[in-house]
């Protein structure tokens, strides 16, 4: 088993609204290894991003750390200062976001952007700072590299706005790297590029790549390990076969069985209801208003992950007695 | 701008007709003439003809760069107008450049933290500042540090008959701008920091910013390099329309400080119905505000390359 690189554990942001403190991420514990691709799945509004950003130490007001460990290299990010995170941010840790429109200043060229990055961390010439963002930009495979770097972002089209904004958390070559459901806004063509890119420069660079997305297709072809979350919590972690094989826990099996399949006559299932309100989410296992499984004990209180089997945890109390259809049943 | 230039010039000559016969007004003053030199006063200055005509006269005159001879003491109008042109720059751009550089960080840090203590006194007291009357405020200010405490000229651009504010003709200056200069910027401030405070909001909380934290840029950069360059461009086109507001605002308070601009000399010729000096000042404020737009649209382009024609 490769190293942790990255470690989670009971991490709790909270978004202090008006309307009341909405649990954004409720004690949510998983780790990256060195090297892998990891899966982080879930409805929109599960937390996945929020985790992402409390990684990094920049969740936007009113949203707030409150409880936790995020261990980064056998270091705990939280005792940190803003100063020493500024230098991991980018540098050891990196994140591209789902919209290159909008994740990119609009204002400035691309040769700008890259060099702010690059400046912010190395001191380097401006020669070499040229030299660096060529490379860069040849690398996420953007062509004419010297001319394309004086351009402006709405210069470029959807894809290739997300390759700036990958080789710009690519800078200085990043240990980790969440990408935030980095193709949800591209056409499907693109997102294939993208996503063979993502592959091949994570390939290149040995970086760990946490892969957020809602896509289960996604999460097939690109990783090796997944975290399912449901309404900020952490339902199920396993290996992306095993998860697709045997799915233990019921909201992961419904996951599955909503991705359309053209090539059997399956009927797509949807998932009934709506992701809870977080402000005061169901008591117990969060899933269980919407759960066909649940019985009295999964509404009094939350399950704690166990492994099942090695390398596969669920957090239900239910898993020995139900038996789950996985993608190939 | 040419024909914008025209229209307003049309505008401004029918609607100045409608307020009344300048000549009848000698007749307030001394109310024996008789109505023989009435008519050839009249006729002297070409108001007997109909008002197309005399447009088309104005015309051509202004476009030999002629103004006309003022109604009220016969001065050629150029010499009425000329040397009031600079005390009335001088005013609207010491107003303009201080209440940008006070409004911009007052906004930034206002943005930063919104409905923070310190954002609710600033919002109010700016408020404030919109809200009242441009000449009650300088006349509370008059009453306040030249009557009462003496510190500063009530009235005037340089000191009278010799005698220097603070002993130097550049401090005379200053002494003179600060009154009218504080109100000008107070009245501006409000319409200023909340323009900027809700742009600065919103750019805040845009991807690009978080994208740049994440990066590992600094926090000083990101809000004043990042987000205030991106705030800063619509403020632009309120501050080309600003500018129309302040160059018409300005009369009051020019009166009220007795400034010796075209606002004031605005004032005085409009109650003495001085048709060719009306004119002539109408002309120069809608020259400069056309400049200061065209300027306006030439700096953005500078700031924000979306504009760019390629």
């Amino acid at each position: 088993m490769a190293e942790t690189l990255l470690k989670i554990e009971g991490l709790k942001t909270y978004f202090f609204t008006e309307a009341g403190i909405v649990k954004a991420v409720d004690n949510v514990s998983f780790d990256v290894r060195k090297g892998e691709s990891l899966g982080l799945v879930g409805e929109s509004g599960s937390g996945k991003t929020v985790t992402a950003l409390s990684v990094l130490r920049i969740v936007p007001k009113p949203g707030k750390i409150v409880e936790g460990k995020i261990e980064f290299k056998g270091e705990d990010l939280l005792e940190k200062n803003e100063t020493e995170m500024q230098a991991m941010r980018g540098r050891e840790i990196a994140i591209i976001f789902q919209d290159p429109s909008s994740s990119l200043n609009p204002i400035f060229n691309v040769e700008t952007q890259l060099r702010d990055v690059l400046l912010a961390h190395e001191k380097i010439s401006k020669e070499e700072c040229r030299k660096k963002i060529i490379d860069l930009m040849n690398l996420v495979g953007i062509p004419e590299a010297e001319i394309r770097m004086r351009e402006f972002p709405h210069q470029f089209s959807g894809g290739m706005k997300q390759r700036v904004a990958i080789a710009r958390a690519l800078a200085l070559q990043p240990t980790l790297l969440f990408a935030d459901e980095p193709t949800t806004s591209l056409d499907v063509t693109i997102q294939a590029q993208v996503l063979d890119l993502l592959e091949e420069l994570k390939k290149k660079l040995g970086m760990s790549l946490v892969m957020i997305t809602h896509d289960m297709g996604i999460i097939a072809k690109m990783t090796t390990r997944v975290v399912v979350m449901y309404a900020g919590n952490v339902c199920e972690i396993a290996k992306t076969e095993d998860l697709y094989e045997h799915p233990r826990h019921p909201y992961t099996a419904l996951l599955l069985a909503a991705v359309p399949r053209l090539d059997r006559k399956k009927k797509l299932r949807i998932i009934p209801g709506n992701i809870p309100n977080l402000i005061e989410p169901p008591s117990g296992c969060r899933f269980h208003p919407r759960c066909e499984y649940a019985t009295g004990k999964c509404a009094e209180e939350p399950p704690v992950l166990e492994e099942v089997e090695p390398e596969h945890f669920v957090a239900c109390y239910e898993w020995k007695n139900i038996s789950l259809k996985g993608e190939n049943h | 701008m040419i024909p914008v230039a025209l229209g307003i010039s049309i505008v401004a000559f029918v609607t100045m007709y409608a307020a009344g016969d300048p000549i009848s007004l000698i007749r307030a003053g001394k109310p024996n003439v008789d109505q023989t030199t009435l008519n050839a006063l009249r006729a002297y200055y070409g108001l007997d003809q109909p008002v197309p005509i005399q447009y088309l006269n104005w015309l051509t005159n202004i476009l030999q760069l002629n103004f006309g001879k003022s109604l009220y003491g016969g001065q050629p109008v150029i010499y009425i107008i000329g040397p009031k042109i600079w005390p009335t720059i001088e005013l609207q751009v010491v107003s303009l450049l201080i209440a940008f550089a006070i409004s911009i960080p007052i906004a930034v840090n206002s943005a930063r933290k919104p409905y923070s203590k310190q954002d609710v006194i600033v919002t109010s007291f700016s408020l404030f500042g919109v809200s009242m009357p441009t000449f009650w405020f300088g006349l509370i200010l008059i009453i306040v540090f030249s009557f009462t405490l003496g510190w500063l000229p009530s009235a005037g651009a340089v000191g009278a008959a010799g005698f220097l504010w603070w002993g130097n003709p550049i401090l005379d200056q200053i002494a003179h701008l600060i009154l009218p200069v504080a109100v000008l910027v107070y009245v501006s401030l409000a319409q200023n920091i909340r323009l900027i405070r809700a742009n600065m909001l919103e750019i805040l909380r845009s991807d690009y910013i978080l994208a740049a934290r994440a990066s590992g840029i600094s926090e000083r950069k990101v809000v004043y390099g990042y987000a205030l360059r991106n705030a800063i461009t619509p403020a632009l086109t309120f501050l080309a329309i600003a500018l129309g507001g302040m160059i018409a605002g300005a009369p009051m308070t020019e009166y009220v400080f007795s400034w010796p601009g075209l606002g004031r000399q605005y004032v005085q010729s409009t109650l003495n119905l001085d048709f060719p000096t009306i004119m002539g000042i109408t002309m120069i404020i809608t020259v400069m505000m056309l400049i200061a737009n065209l300027i306006m649209d030439i700096l953005y382009v500078y700031i924000d390359p979306r504009v760019r024609i390629r």
